[in-house]
């Protein structure tokens, strides 16, 4: 199936997709709601999508709303499929997907470590990267680098020496 | 889908991939290299700094950028004083530092660079507790990069790939069709948006402040043209320069030959930007946006002998300051060598008059064809409370030819005077013929083989100047601009020739100059002392000659009892920290101070009216 087959097929089969278009010939992108998100990724993993390349996230921070990306790839069809959902972020909350792929714990401990995004279900989060965090996770927009810096190392003081 | 159905030979399928080279390092078996061209990490590898202390010039773009915080300029002893550097330098704190590279990125000298070592890998000193963390890291964590790590070149940038903007907004300039004609201004300006977008490329380093002589706020006034603020962008121009029209367009700009973009690209076009933001404000709005109300009164009386930009400058700055200011002008406009000496095609009327009846509306009384001589000088000497002398160099200086009763060498000044006059139709007509010789290779001398170039095409139709100077082309004191728009609009330059003699006809008229080679023009203490070389002639052939070969100062209306207690070296008044001549209220500013530049008269005229504030206060 080229990309225009694949995107027909999904929009066929699956119901509730809230947006679905094309970036180049070789990715595009589907929008679906949060709630839908286990359903719409273990179709397309039963579709021949059987890679997730990566989990991540964006932070929206003037519509109030955090998107979460995930990022899957089919060798047969060679196309890379980004799949995106919204969710609220004052609380942002979504299912894990650790049992459809297992190497979903990882991506998913980085993206909490990072965005603060909470993953029911996955209940390692452990910081794979940042040291003695005590700020808001620094991938969000709010997150000021200088003023963290200045906090936890106190002003710059010049050379002693 | 039917990825279920499977053939009964897929796993044999594989047995294809059996003799194929394998794509994958069977480490530690082998050790396939990931950078064929260098050995470990990647080439562009965002490791630990390097910084060329001597190519820095301390612009300080990288601290501002930081987002962590982790630079901080610092003073080094140890650092070359340069013009247009400071002794800045930067300090890296790798506590904070987060190694995305901004700080190269926006490098604008391209000396800072990133290595491909790493070898901090923050292990946190075991004695640390929460309290003592931040001692201890910002004593052993701080890092001068100096040339360290410069021989493992990691991440840095090129041309290609930059933040800056290195190319400058085009200007549009008529073409030499269709300006050689008249005298209509060549530069149009920019607009609006043009401005904007030249306003964006500005890095706020501020080097340029410490480069102009009267340290405009540059920065600050690009900053309000980016903002789209014309007001309080012509407020920050006017805090320190009461001629913005005018350096706005014929400035030296030593603020853009500083410029920290300038170094791997295009300047900041500052000029023009001032230009912009006073031409799109018109004069009526300026007393809304300038504070014109004096400070304080001060009740005394200052007599400016001089109205030209050094008076006018002195007049304004004291005029804030409360004093009464009259100035003497002989010439029918105050302007002085802004209006006399440039030609309209660089310099409109329009422009410089909007600068003077600002300056006017401030209280200041010009007094317009009022020349001074010695009794006139007893008077205002003892009518006023000060004086401020700045008559500029208004003498032509002469070549030693003989030139008894030849009416047609002329020199610069008086020349470039009369098509001021032309122009404005305060006479009917300039004196040229179609055959006209220049001498010298100044920006006077281009201004008046231009202008003939102009005449003649408006009087005979087609252009014959010729412009002979003593120097070489690369030390040809005019602008480059200058040499390259003269030779558009047909003008044709010959280097390194020095006069000999005027050769006449059989009726006396002039008809050609013979010259001879220069050898060299200044001598081992680099003093002008030209040498020449007699057997290398060239003769042109002219009738009209133009010496523009320098102005000397007038001292003579000054009477002999004031004068003889002024200390004068190579033409110029030697003055006190206080710009005085020595002589109690008498001061002095401009050209006469500190040889002809426009911009300097602005920064002396400026000192002599602190200068005059001090004597009373």
């Amino acid at each position: 199936m080229n990309q225009k087959e694949l995107i027909e097929y999904i929009k066929n089969n699956f119901k509730g997709i809230e947006n679905i278009k094309s970036i180049d010939e070789k990715q595009f992108s589907i929008t679906v709601q949060k709630e839908r998100i286990i359903n719409i990724l273990s179709f397309l993993k039963l579709s021949n999508f059987k890679e997730l390349a990566l989990i991540t996230a964006v932070d929206w921070i003037k519509e109030e709303k955090i998107e979460v990306v995930y990022i899957l790839f089919s060798y047969e069809y060679e196309q890379q499929l980004i799949v995106k959902t919204y969710i609220d972020r004052q609380e942002p909350s979504i299912e894990s997907i650790k049992n459809l792929w297992e190497i979903a714990t990882m991506y998913e401990r980085d993206v909490h470590e990072f965005f603060g995004i909470d993953f029911i279900g996955n209940d390692d989060k452990r910081p794979l990267i940042l040291h003695n965090w005590k700020d808001i996770p620094p991938l969000r927009k709010d997150f000021d680098s200088l003023k963290y810096s200045n906090t936890i190392f106190g002003k710059f003081k010049k050379d002693k020496e | 889908m039917d990825y279920k159905k499977k053939s009964f030979f897929a796993p044999f399928n594989s047995l294809k991939y059996l003799l194929k080279d394998p794509v994958t390092i069977r480490y530690p078996k082998e050790n396939k290299k990931t950078y064929p061209e260098v050995e470990g990490v990647s080439p562009q590898y965002r490791g630990r700094h390097f910084n060329d202390l001597e190519k820095c010039i301390g612009c300080g773009t990288c601290e501002d950028i930081c987002p962590t915080g982790a630079i901080q300029m610092v003073e080094f002893d140890d650092v070359k004083e340069k013009n247009g550097a400071t002794k800045k330098r930067p300090v890296i704190d790798y506590g904070r530092c987060c190694f995305c590279g901004f700080c190269v990125d926006v490098c604008t000298t391209s000396s800072l660079g990133m290595s491909r070592e790493y070898v901090n890998n923050f292990p946190t000193p075991p004695e640390a507790t929460e309290d003592t963390q931040g001692e201890i890291i910002s004593k052993y964590f701080i890092i001068r990069p100096d040339l360290n790590f410069s021989k493992n070149q990691g991440w840095i940038t090129d041309n290609n790939y930059s933040w800056l903007e290195l190319k400058r907004v085009v200007m549009g300039i008529f073409n030499p069709e269709e300006r050689s004609n008249s005298f209509l201004e060549i530069v149009k300006g920019y607009t609006k948006e043009e401005a904007i977008l030249e306003a964006r490329r500005c890095v706020a380093c501020g080097l340029c402040k410490d480069a102009c002589p009267i340290h405009m706020d540059i920065p600050e006034y690009i900053m309000a043209i980016f903002n789209d603020d014309v007001k309080e962008s012509v407020k920050e121009i006017y805090k320190t320069n009461p001629l913005p029209e005018v350096c706005g367009r014929v400035c030296t700009h030593k603020c853009e030959s500083v410029c920290s973009l300038g170094h791997r690209g295009e300047p900041v076009a500052i000029r023009w930007l001032k230009r912009y933001a006073v031409d799109s404000l018109p004069l009526e709005e300026y007393k809304n946006v300038i504070a014109n109300k004096p400070i304080k009164q001060a009740g005394k009386s200052v007599a400016i002998i001089g109205g030209g930009p050094a008076g006018l400058s002195a007049a304004y700055f004291l005029s804030f300051m409360g004093y009464r200011i009259t100035i003497f002008e002989k010439e029918a406009k105050a302007g002085g060598i802004a209006r006399y000496g440039i030609p309209a095609y660089r310099l409109p009327e329009d422009a410089l008059n909007k600068d003077i009846d600002f300056i006017k509306s401030l209280g200041v009384e010009i007094k317009t064809n009022t020349n001074i001589d010695k009794n006139m000088f007893e008077k205002i000497y003892k009518e006023y409370d000060a004086i401020i002398i700045s008559t500029g160099f208004d003498l032509p200086r002469s070549t030693n030819l003989s030139r008894n009763g030849m009416e047609n060498v002329v020199g610069a000044l008086p020349f470039l005077h009369d098509v001021r006059e032309f122009l404005s139709n305060k006479i009917s007509d300039v004196k040229i013929t179609d055959n006209v010789l220049v001498i010298g290779g100044g920006n006077v001398a281009f201004d008046c083989s231009r202008s003939v170039a102009r005449l003649q095409k408006m009087k005979f139709g087609k252009v014959k100047v010729t412009q002979v100077c003593l120097e070489t082309p690369d030390i040809i004191p005019a602008d480059k601009e200058e040499i390259e728009e003269s030779a558009e609009e047909g003008v044709t330059l010959i280097y390194g020739m020095g006069p000999k003699e005027i050769i006449l006809d059989d009726k006396g008229n002039i008809k050609g100059l013979d010259f001879m080679k220069c050898e060299s023009v200044f001598d081992e203490n680099m003093r002008f002392n030209p040498k020449f070389n007699e057997n290398e002639r060239l003769i042109c052939e002219a009738t009209m000659i133009i010496e523009a070969i320098g102005q000397a100062p007038d001292y003579s209306f000054i009477p002999e009892e004031y004068r003889s207690k002024m200390k004068f070296e190579r033409g110029k008044i030697v003055l006190d920290e206080n710009y005085s001549t020595g002589i109690e209220k008498i001061f002095a500013a401009g050209d006469i101070v500190k040889g002809p530049d426009i911009v300097n008269g602005i920064a002396t005229g400026l000192n002599a009216a602190k200068g005059v504030d001090k004597l009373f206060n």
